[in-house]
């Protein structure tokens, strides 16, 4: 057999729709766990309520020990028998934030360490604390230190709406498997969708210095 | 929905059987992998251009996709060329490939903080790079690349689990094959998760125990005299 180029750019149409919906599960899943792993640094910095800090440690340690795959089969057969029937989109999302919060928690909180002391006491002395320490003080420059694991994260999110497919979210190497089961030319379908994900996570990676950059700019 | 965990005693043995598979393609990667990354890692440092070129593409496309593609096109393009494996070998190759591009970009980040006068010096007492790199150089950085390998290791078995798309029959894929004869997802999915949590614990507390020790040993031989232990270290080979 021969490699041919011509069923690639027939599939191609096809295989860019399902980028967009590779890209928009990504950003949806990402922006909450951002959220998400926002809420749980500052419940864990702020509150510090004891049992609380072991459900989060506990919670992490999960996520990180477990395979996500394993993770979606929880929340996308689990739910239904609970009575919550989400859909394979919604519980694909819901999969991917609870898996990604976990990272961006521990990110978040290597970030929270390069914040000097002095900025909270400095705010406290002034009067500043509440809503807008966390607001206007700390969270900021915790983001900007951790603009490259977070970008870092956000192509490991990328990579992982692969795994959806499993679940029949019909995002980019879904819609490939669609092409191919229907021409037989798993490889040349392959090879696009494979050289569409390299462009997306490259490129997103290769990002992270533009951003760094403008927030220097922005800070200085 | 009352949860039946009885499963555990009927199935237990199964998982158990396909979770030995997992570990058994773990090994092989590693054992494939590793050399193969040091190899990638040299590659990348080299003055040759093609050398250079061809370890950064390889590190890079490998980094850049998501492992479960790879495994498709692994399972499509071998048979495509007329090469026809198992799916165990085919998955394990694929997950060596996957794992050797990590664990280059490991090795030169170790091999990067070692600091270069002594690469230099044992250029200047008539090392050959090879032996300078071998002799010097690597020996430094493993320290260093452990904890960083031992997160990737850990990151392989769980990324094993994507194997079971190319119907591999290790722990994910007995989980769902037990799931498909007896409906009842939850206790499946969740023992199979306790098995792949437990064991990546168990490894990740081994290690942290291992690198605390080194980093003790290393600390008191400082004390000592750096020169004996550069000396004794020689000795040793």
């Amino acid at each position: 057999m021969k490699f041919d180029l011509s069923y690639t750019i027939d599939a191609l149409p096809r295989l860019l729709e399902g980028a967009t919906v590779t890209v928009q599960v990504a950003l949806l899943g990402f922006l909450f766990s951002i959220t998400l792993g926002t809420i749980i640094v500052l419940t864990r910095t702020t509150l510090n309520w004891r049992i609380l800090n072991g459900i989060i440690a506990v919670y992490v340690s999960f996520i990180r020990g477990t395979p996500l795959m394993i993770q979606i089969f929880l929340v996308y057969y689990v739910l239904p028998v609970t009575g919550l029937n989400l859909g394979a989109f919604t519980s694909g999302i819901l999969a991917i934030t609870l898996n990604s919060a976990a990272f961006v928690s521990e990110i978040l909180r290597g970030g929270l360490t390069s914040v000097p002391k002095g900025q909270f006491e400095a705010a406290k002395s002034l009067g500043v604390s509440g809503v807008a320490l966390w607001g206007r003080v700390i969270l900021p420059q915790t983001f900007i230190a951790s603009i490259p694991p977070l970008v870092n994260e956000f192509t490991q999110v990328l990579k992982a709406t692969a795994l959806l497919s499993i679940i029949t979210v019909v995002e980019l190497l879904r819609v490939s498997q669609q092409i191919y089961s229907a021409n037989y030319h798993p490889v040349e379908i392959l090879s696009g969708a494979f050289v569409i994900y390299f462009l997306l996570c490259f490129f997103v990676s290769r990002g992270s210095v533009l951003l760094e950059n403008h927030w220097r700019v922005r800070r200085a | 929905m009352a949860l039946d965990f009885s499963i555990f005693v009927e199935y237990g043995p199964r998982l158990l059987i396909g979770f030995w598979l997992t570990i058994k393609i773990v090994i092989a990667a590693i054992i494939l992998g590793m050399p193969w990354g040091l190899v990638l890692a040299l590659g990348r440092r080299s003055r040759f251009l093609i050398p250079r070129l061809a370890a950064t593409s390889f590190v890079e496309i490998f980094r850049n996709t998501p492992f479960i593609i790879q495994v498709f096109l692994f399972f499509y393009v071998l048979p495509f060329y007329g090469i026809r494996f198992p799916a165990e070998y085919v998955g394990t190759l694929a997950l060596a490939a996957f794992g050797s591009a990590y664990f280059a970009e490991i090795i030169r980040g170790g091999i990067d903080a070692v600091s270069k006068g002594q690469l230099e010096s044992a250029r200047a007492i008539g090392m050959s790079d090879w032996q300078a790199m071998k002799n010097i150089v690597l020996p430094q950085t493993l320290s260093i690349i452990l904890p960083p390998l031992t997160n990737q290791t850990l990151s392989l078995i769980k990324e094993s689990a994507i194997l079971s798309t190319i119907t591999v029959n290790e722990l994910t894929m007995s989980g769902i094959r037990v799931q498909g004869e007896i409906f009842r997802p939850f206790e499946v999915f969740i023992m199979v998760a306790l098995l792949y949590w437990g064991f990546n614990e168990s490894i990740a507390f081994l290690m942290r125990k291992i690198e605390r020790k080194a980093n003790k040993a290393r600390t008191s031989n400082q004390n000592i005299a750096g020169k004996t232990t550069s000396i004794s270290r020689g000795a040793s080979r």
